[in-house]
């Protein structure tokens, strides 16, 4: 998909995403410390699944298991030097599980180096590991490339630029908190002024993923949307982690969190889903709300 | 003693604005005008990072704020601490950090472990994703005091309750605090840890309790 057609597809058509992944690879049998972009090639049937369950539950972009991938978190996960490979395995797979029912997106997450004051990496040192990866995901036949939860404008920036070298539509999100003086990334990006600047930087659609609950993303569609000129995306999580006696659970009900999303779609977000703790039933109760009938 | 007040309020405003070489200048200079290095940190370094603290709660700070005004502190630690010439350790402690395996959301640990190390702990920083193994064989390496472990993400959290287990039954003296978004007071109770923080300026401040010596933060 070209930015163009990105942008189109956004302006026509409201649409459904897809929810958590790692959680559900989690649920899957990943074992703890294994990072997700192993089983790309170890089992690869497994990450299938979950991508399939989401088309069937109504998911119209799928996230490929990309948002390690790349060459700098790929290191510490104990796969160095294989960028290529995981993501050319990653974007096949999914591709094959969506069969054409739903769009790729590349996914491409934080290299987890930080930018001074916090670290030593510099913005070429990102540039060049974005780079890297975005080159995978277009020769793999992603349709889109998807940045998300970014906390660093700056390393968000870096990897607009990169995916936009593609040729490929670019989505961009990051990930921001309610604070006391508004809405900021935990480094201090304003909501608006960072959306602004990565659409200003070419991103076809831009928005806000993770760390909060769907009430409060809401809050922020509401504030960004209307100030902004290209469509704005959202993932919330599927509300707080609390812990139980069985274990941990998201306190999120699918059928609140639904109506957070419709009400994010009247207040003017275009692509809609989930981020962590959001299953397929999150997606098809979404689904449903967009379509106007009970959520089952 | 005007003058002593001024360097000590320099200091403060130092470490405050995250200014590393004038916070190192400063100290220098206050035991150069005969200021006790316990009286440079208790009324120069601590309130400046207590208001550091209290401007990131209120929002006013973000993440790269706290953690410049927290290498400030460290760089004048670094001259102050060797000054207190009190015989105690030269460490406030010795402390290996980290996050459990599988978990690599490594900010807020970081974040602890300036905030440690700029209150004079010697940190083994060990990074994101540590196996217990790895932590308990470091813990034995270094000497460690304390053992701290951060867990971002409710899958990764009963990994605090392993390493709890694998410290004691390697038989080490060090003690385990424990922190992340989900963990509470009560899951690091249950899981028989020693410590729990909510954020950095507490985890200082449970370290010191814990290890019970060194420089006052």
């Amino acid at each position: 998909m070209r930015p163009s057609e990105l942008a189109a597809l956004l302006r026509h058509h409201v649409v459904v995403l897809d929810g958590g992944l790692g959680s559900m690879l989690i649920a899957a049998g990943l074992p703890g410390g294994r990072a997700p972009e192993w089983w790309n090639l170890e089992h690869p049937d497994r990450v299938a699944a979950v991508h399939h369950v989401y088309v069937e539950a109504g998911s119209e972009i799928v996230h490929a298991n990309t948002f390690g991938a790349n060459p700098v978190r790929l290191a510490a996960a104990g796969l160095s030097g294989r960028c290529r490979e995981i993501n050319l395995a990653a974007v096949a797979l999914a591709r094959d599980a969506c069969a054409g029912r739903a769009w790729v997106a590349g996914d491409v997450g934080p290299t987890g180096d930080m930018l001074p004051p916090l670290g030593t990496a510099t913005e070429s040192e990102l540039r060049a590991a974005f780079q890297e990866q975005a080159e995978a995901l277009a020769e793999a036949g992603a349709d889109l490339i998807s940045i998300e939860t970014m906390s660093d404008l700056r390393e968000a920036l870096a990897a607009v630029a990169a995916a936009r070298t593609t040729g490929l539509g670019v989505h961009a999100s990051m990930t921001f908190a309610v604070r006391p003086r508004g809405v900021f990334t935990v480094m201090g990006n304003p909501l608006v002024p960072s959306l602004a600047a990565l659409a200003t930087a070419g991103a076809d659609a831009v928005g806000c993923n993770c760390t909060v609950t769907s009430t409060e993303m809401l809050a922020m569609v509401r504030e960004a949307a209307p100030q902004l000129a290209v469509p704005l995306w959202a993932q919330p999580n599927a509300g707080q982690p609390t812990l139980t006696p069985e274990g941990v659970r998201y306190d999120a009900d699918p059928e609140a969190f639904a109506r957070d999303i419709a009400a994010m779609v009247a207040a003017g977000a275009r692509a809609v889903g989930g981020c962590c703790g959001t299953t397929p039933a999150f997606l098809a109760s979404v689904r449903a709300a967009l379509e106007g009938a009970t959520p089952r | 003693m005007i003058e002593s007040d001024e360097v000590l309020a320099a200091l403060r405003q130092a470490v405050l604005a995250g200014d590393d070489g004038a916070a190192g200048r400063l100290a220098r200079q206050a035991l150069g005008n005969g200021i006790a290095a316990l009286d440079a940190i208790e009324k120069g370094l601590v309130p400046g990072i207590r208001e550091a603290g209290r401007l990131w709660e209120e929002g006013e700070f973000f993440l790269p704020e706290l953690v410049t005004a927290a290498q400030a502190m460290k760089a004048a630690m670094a001259i102050l601490q060797p000054a207190l010439g009190d015989g105690r350790s030269p460490a406030a402690g010795r402390v290996v950090i980290g996050t459990v395996e599988g978990d690599i959301h490594d900010i807020g640990k970081t974040l602890v472990a300036t905030m440690l190390s700029a209150s004079g702990f010697a940190v083994a920083d060990e990074g994101s994703s540590v196996p217990v193994a790895r932590f308990v064989a470091r813990a034995q390496e270094v000497g460690a005091d304390l053992v701290c472990a951060s867990a971002l993400l409710t899958t990764t959290m009963p990994k605090q309750r392993e390493l709890v287990a694998a410290v004691r039954g390697a038989g080490l003296p060090a003690r385990v605090m424990v922190g992340g978004a989900p963990v509470t007071k009560g899951w690091a109770q249950s899981i028989g840890a020693d410590g729990f923080a909510d954020n950095a300026l507490e985890a200082v401040t449970v370290a010191r309790a814990l290890v019970g010596r060194g420089a006052p933060v």
